[in-house]
């Protein structure tokens, strides 16, 4: 039934409702070194990853969950 | 009655196209692809190549599986003049001369010969013709959630639909044909129907006959093609049970009409009451073959002989000549089979008939199941475990219903003859398998591509295990890494689906429409789809009266579909500040700004503009395809730093109208009591003023070069406005232009249209830009990048390009014959008289070319805007 998203406002709707808005990052780096690999480079681990949504088609609110990349599978939100 | 090539043939009730034609007489189908072999009906349940013919304009139709319809006319769609009398099998005679690997080979040099051979070659190849002339139907896509999707609607399929009904599950069953259609009567039939009585009087179970699985993807996502669209399936969980297909036997003569795959055979005798043939030789192998004989044999086919394994050739009625241990050597005929010679216990013998029926074995119908990797998939049934028996199907269809794995049995390996065709869509032989092994191409994988087999409409389904077994038997004798798999990959579609089924629900997406809608067709526009819109693209017929109006007079335009935003809140210009790189600071009240939106790597993601409103709150301008991800990206923003606003997007609550030209001031005044003068909206400006009893945020702009006003009002008083504007304007010569005008009307400004003057990593120096960017503000969003980026040389940028003679869009820019950039934008400039364009360049050893080639013209890079370059017109 592909991914079933808990929405804060909304509770759980499909993933298709949802633009994703990638892994979340932090907003600023130290240096620019590291701020080179905080824009540029992804983690794309397969397990738990920290990944922003956005809810386009519902509330147009973003949040913030974990997601096991390599089973699709929401663990919180 | 249908048609066939002119020729009227009569339907019974229950007759497929393939069952009404056979009774007619016709025994050739199709011509093979290469070779233009005769091709008969061969396996009758939807899985081999022979059978496509084309029905009422449509190529590629099975005639096997589709029902015969009054009316319906079908063509044999390969060979010349006809399938019946083909010249071009004189083909093969040079089979000898196109060897495996013939296109790799040959087609090397000379270049220039290739446009030539390829248009013979494909006409004489290749399966069908596609109706260019046919208007695509508007299929429509639907979506259905289920708990379990069960593929296959046979015994296993059907057992485990009940047994996961049983446990309380949502049940979907889909099958290509019509349940039990291609079972010849006998007790597999009768359980179908006992179980398909159970399954429709079920509540929980949902049956969908004539629906086709196309593949099984993430999700799991499984699509059903059917003759009415697309249904989109999405299963908590999936019970494959796709079944068999007989063995494809390998030996000379393989293909020739009249040789059968037994259960073709039965169908055609038991199911469609149409005797195959008259003297038949039957092969074979599984207990099924035994009931297959007897299907035969009722029907009133005279069998020749009965080969068989020795345990099974002992069931043979003993009226019937069995020969034990027996298989085929060769099959003989021109038109068709008309002998058979035998090998029986050392000893060869013709036997003269019309027909072989193979029931070799059973090879998995497993392409479905070979896609699936993640996805959670049981298989039940004859895909589990070929062969197996009923009891088993249901067996294992039951389990596989109620979650529990069926422990598979892989499939036998099947031997190879002397010779025969292995791929029969393509016409690939067993010769040509040995060949490309010889030739050094030595696994399922390679042999696959050089080949061809397994690539044509059947994907696979007759040939690909026997690819494996060939690659299988040479590995046996170490001639082949046995690490690897030998199937191919197997990938969507599983099954032939034309491609509007695939485009199902495509047009649902609907254009959008601003509220002037009506009065742009009124006025005559021509109307086109701009990303979601509908938007006029001209209204004279020729777009350089538009574009006059504008230059010379005064125009609207219905720029409605602009993105639109409210900014406001206690954190309204924190928020500005931070994500945007213009100055925002010193921006006042009533000023604006052109603004560009960058993400964090520094690149141009959108532009527009910014208006400081009296209240400390903003309001934001995008681009028209650009609002939903401003949006997005703006709440992002708000929401990672925590701010306090509120953002409204007002895109489709406001329209918007922009009064562009020189007597833009002199019409709106007419209309209205507000100052309208340089000192009350400057440029670059903004204030609220009410036009003809309509209140307005009126914007000075500057994107097509003349004096503008941009008119938001409420959207739906903007044909009110529309009108006033239009009926105050006449004698002013008042004329709207649309989208072609003001892509040249921009141009001449070198204004940048992003996306398509743009590359995805443009940051705003490589479109000299530079100036809307404050890099001396604390931070905004892609500071750190833009910084790095600063200290790196430019490697490319957008310029400015006046042509000798008009180029076309896209075109590469070259510089002694190397291309070095790309024309973006062009047009003949009505204003300047001469070709003008953008395009980007790239740094020739460190510096930028200025004197470039456009196809035939000459290019020299000059500064912009090319059309009033101090702006006195925008700031009138």
């Amino acid at each position: 039934m592909g991914l079933m998203i808990p929405c804060p406002h909304c509770g759980p709707r499909e993933y298709t409702e949802f633009t994703f808005g990638g892994e979340l990052r932090e907003l600023e780096a130290p240096d620019p070194q590291a701020d080179f690999e905080r824009v540029y480079l992804r983690e794309n681990l397969p397990g738990p990853q920290r990944e922003r949504w956005f809810h386009a088609l519902g509330c147009r609110r973003w949040l913030t969950l974990t997601r096991d990349i390599a089973r699709n599978e929401v663990l919180d939100a | 009655m249908l048609e066939l090539e002119g020729r009227r043939i009569p339907i019974r009730e229950g007759d497929t196209i393939a069952s009404a034609l056979h009774r007619a007489g016709v025994r050739t189908f199709n011509r093979s692809l290469k070779l233009h072999r005769r091709r008969g009906l061969y396996c009758l349940t939807g899985d081999c190549p022979n059978c496509l013919v084309t029905v009422d304009g449509v190529p590629g139709v099975r005639a096997c599986t589709t029902e015969a319809r009054d009316g319906m006319r079908v063509e044999r769609e390969t060979g010349w003049p006809s399938a019946e009398t083909d010249m071009l099998a004189a083909t093969e005679l040079a089979h000898p001369l196109m060897p495996v690997g013939f296109y790799s080979k040959t087609f090397i040099r000379p270049r220039l010969a290739w446009p030539l051979a390829e248009r013979a070659i494909r006409r004489a190849t290749g399966i069908g013709t596609l109706p260019a002339d046919r208007a695509p139907r508007r299929l429509d896509a639907r979506n259905v959630h289920t708990d379990v999707l069960v593929v296959g609607g046979g015994v296993a399929g059907l057992a485990a639909a009940l047994a996961a009904a049983e446990r309380g599950e949502r049940v979907l069953v889909c099958d290509e044909g019509r349940l039990g259609e291609k079972v010849a009567p006998g007790p597999i039939r009768e359980r179908l129907e006992a179980l398909g009585e159970e399954a429709r009087r079920s509540e929980r179970i949902e049956l969908l006959e004539r629906h086709v699985a196309v593949g099984v993807y993430e999700g799991p996502l499984v699509p059903l093609a059917a003759e009415g669209g697309l249904v989109r399936v999405h299963p908590r969980r999936i019970v494959l049970a796709t079944g068999a297909v007989e063995t494809h036997g390998v030996f000379p003569g393989n293909d020739l009409p009249g040789v059968w795959l037994g259960r073709g055979a039965a169908r055609m005798a038991g199911v469609h009451r149409v005797r195959p043939a008259e003297r038949a030789v039957v092969a074979l192998a599984t207990e099924e073959g035994l009931a297959h004989l007897e299907v035969l044999r009722t029907a009133g086919v005279e069998i020749a002989a009965v080969l068989a394994p020795l345990e099974l050739a002992e069931r043979i009625p003993p009226e019937v000549r069995a020969l034990p241990d027996g298989h085929v050597v060769a099959a003989h005929g021109r038109r068709g089979v008309r002998a058979i010679t035998v090998a029986s216990g050392g000893l060869r013998e013709e036997i003269a008939c019309d027909a072989l029926v193979l029931s070799l074995g059973l090879a998995p119908r497993d392409a479905l199941l070979r896609m699936a990797e993640a996805e959670p998939v049981l298989a039940a049934g004859d895909l589990a475990r070929p062969g197996c028996s009923l009891a088993e199907a249901e067996e294992t269809g039951r389990a596989a219903g109620r979650g529990e794995p069926v422990e598979p049995r892989p499939p036998e390996s099947i031997k190879l003859g002397r010779d025969g065709i292995v791929c029969l869509c393509e016409d690939v032989s067993l010769r040509d398998l040995r060949d490309a092994w010889a030739e050094g191409w030595r696994s399922a994988e390679i042999l696959k591509r050089y080949t061809t087999a397994t690539m044509g409409p059947c994907q696979g389904a007759m040939c690909g295990r026997i690819l494996a077994s060939f690659v299988a038997a040479r590995a046996a004798v170490g001639e082949a890494p046995t690490l690897r798999p030998a199937r191919t990959t197997a990938r969507p579609p599983a099954r032939p689906v034309p491609l509007e089924v695939l485009a199902a629900g495509v047009h649902e997406t609907g254009a959008k429409r601003t509220s002037l809608h009506e009065r742009h067709l009124a006025a005559g526009a021509a109307m086109e789809r701009s990303g979601s819109w509908l938007r006029p693209s001209r209204y004279a017929p020729d777009w350089r009266e538009d574009h006059r109006a504008v230059r010379e007079r005064v125009s609207l335009m219905d720029v409605g579909t602009l993105g639109k935003f409210l900014v406001a809140g206690r954190d309204a210009r924190a928020l500005v500040d931070r994500v945007f790189p213009c100055d925002v600071e010193r921006l006042a009240p009533g000023r604006s700004r052109y603004l560009l939106a960058l993400d964090e790597a520094g690149y141009v993601m959108d532009d527009g503009l910014l208006c400081a409103m009296p209240d400390g709150s903003y309001v934001i301008t995008s681009t028209s395809g650009g609002a939903e991800r401003m949006e997005a990206w703006l709440r992002n923003w708000i929401d990672r730093l925590g701010l306090h606003v509120h953002l409204l997007n007002r895109t489709a609550e406001l329209g918007a109208i922009n009064v562009a030209g020189p007597l833009a001031r002199e019409l709106l005044q007419r209309l209205t009591d507000d100052p309208l003068g340089p000192d009350a909206i400057p440029y670059p400006g903004h204030a609220r003023i009410t036009v003809a009893g309509v209140p307005c945020h009126a914007i000075r702009s500057g994107f097509v070069g003349e004096l503008s006003f941009e008119l938001h009002p409420p959207r739906s008083r903007g044909p009110e406005l529309w009108d006033a504007l239009m009926a105050a304007g006449r004698d002013l010569g008042i004329h709207p232009h649309g989208l072609e005008a003001l892509d040249v009307l921009r141009l001449e400004k070198g204004h940048v249209y992003l996306g398509q003057d743009t590359l995805p990593d443009d940051h705003p120096g490589k479109l000299g830009l530079s100036w809307a960017v404050a890099m001396d503000k604390p931070a905004f969003v892609g500071k750190v990048a833009l910084a790095r980026m600063a200290e790196l040389p430019l490697e490319r940028r957008l310029v400015g390009l006046r042509f000798d003679a008009p180029p076309q869009r896209g075109m590469p820019l070259t510089l002694d014959g190397r291309v070095v950039g790309r024309v973006t934008s062009c047009a003949v400039s009505p204003t300047l008289g001469y070709p003008i364009g953008l395009g980007w360049l790239r740094a020739v050893d460190g510096a930028f070319p200025e004197r470039l080639r456009a196809g035939g013209a000459l290019a020299t890079v000059v500064p912009t805007p090319f059309y009033d370059p101090e702006g006195a017109r925008v700031r009138a």
